[in-house]
């Protein structure tokens, strides 16, 4: 490219006018060509601008978690706060039926101490009953012999 | 939006943020930071991203914005910007040995006001359009291109000065 063109490039570049293609001519030809010692100074220029677009970000990046990640956050905790609930309840309940067990244990032994002492009750009351019934026994023992006395009596009388 | 899609449409755009908050911020580690942040806004917003016809241009103009505030900030508490990362850029420390003045350029446009920075960090180094630029930078074409016009003569005549400098 003709030195008088680059010049009035760089012209236009230095007041702001050049459009990117214009830009990019100028980029080129001082990347490439060897150019005359007054212009020198621009080589670095265009050079520094080249470099200066080499730079990256070095850092990765760390975006909170996604949409379906939170969204599975979430139903893990719904899920973990269903079986603490789950566990819970069931101790709770659990110790509820032990109170329970306790009491229907308590009133079980209550009412077998009651049958018992009923049942002795009832023994102490069968007892005289035996007696009457030896008595009662005796009774029909006598009334046998009388019996066969009033027979014997009646074979006499005859 | 999906996080793919999210990243397929901001991950391409990712280093011209970072270079344009290095460029700002100087320091590598706080554009990192700069990009962090201004993804996380973006990702957090990424349901509004759709409304808007050029995503490159609102993540430029977020971070431009971030940057922005994070000088006011650092300025009211009187902090330096520390240039001490300049050297620690392996890809910039290869070429500067190949050419010192390339350094120069990099070093000139830190200094440049932070307006004209900006336009000519997006118009000389990422090539955008100018009403692309116009559209990150919120400023119109016109003030653009003044704005250029002066970043890209103080740059030239430092460097045409240093250059004498170095010769005599």
């Amino acid at each position: 490219m003709e030195l008088a063109k680059i010049e009035s490039l760089l012209e236009t570049y230095f007041d702001g006018n050049t459009t990117l293609e214009e830009e990019s001519t100028l980029r080129n030809y001082f990347a490439n060509e060897e150019v005359a010692d007054h212009l020198a100074p621009y080589k670095s220029l265009f050079a520094g601008l080249s470099i200066a677009k080499e730079e990256v970000s070095q850092r990765e990046l760390q975006l909170p978690e996604t949409a379906e990640n939170s969204r599975r956050m979430w139903y893990s905790i719904a899920a973990s706060v269903a079986i603490v609930l789950a566990v819970a309840g069931f101790i709770f309940s659990n110790s509820g039926m032990s109170q329970d067990e306790k009491d229907a244990l308590m009133a079980l032994n209550k009412t077998k101490e009651t049958m018992l002492m009923f049942s002795e009750n009832l023994n102490k009351g069968t007892e005289p009953m035996f007696l009457l019934s030896e008595n009662f026994t005796t009774g029909t023992d006598a009334l046998v012999a009388i019996n066969e006395i009033t027979l014997t009596a009646n074979k006499v009388l005859k | 939006m999906q996080q793919k899609e999210f990243l397929d449409i901001i991950l391409p755009v990712k280093d011209k943020l970072f270079r344009l908050a290095r460029r700002l911020l100087v320091s590598t580690d706080e554009a990192e930071d700069a990009v962090q942040e201004v993804f996380l806004k973006l990702w957090k917003s990424k349901d509004k991203m759709d409304n808007y016809k050029n995503p490159e241009a609102f993540a430029m103009t977020m971070t431009k914005n971030y940057c922005l505030d994070r000088l006011k900030s650092k300025q009211a508490s009187n902090l330096k910007i520390v240039h001490n990362n300049f050297h620690h850029t392996d890809n910039i420390e290869r070429s500067v040995e190949a050419n010192e003045g390339v350094e120069m350029v990099l070093r000139l446009m830190e200094s440049l006001p932070e307006k004209q920075k900006m336009i000519m960090q997006l118009r000389d180094v990422e090539q955008f359009e100018f009403t692309e630029i116009s559209e990150m930078l919120e400023i119109n074409e016109t003030a653009i291109r003044v704005g250029l016009s002066r970043a890209r003569k103080t740059i030239r005549e430092q460097l045409i000065k240093q250059y004498n400098y170095g010769i005599s």
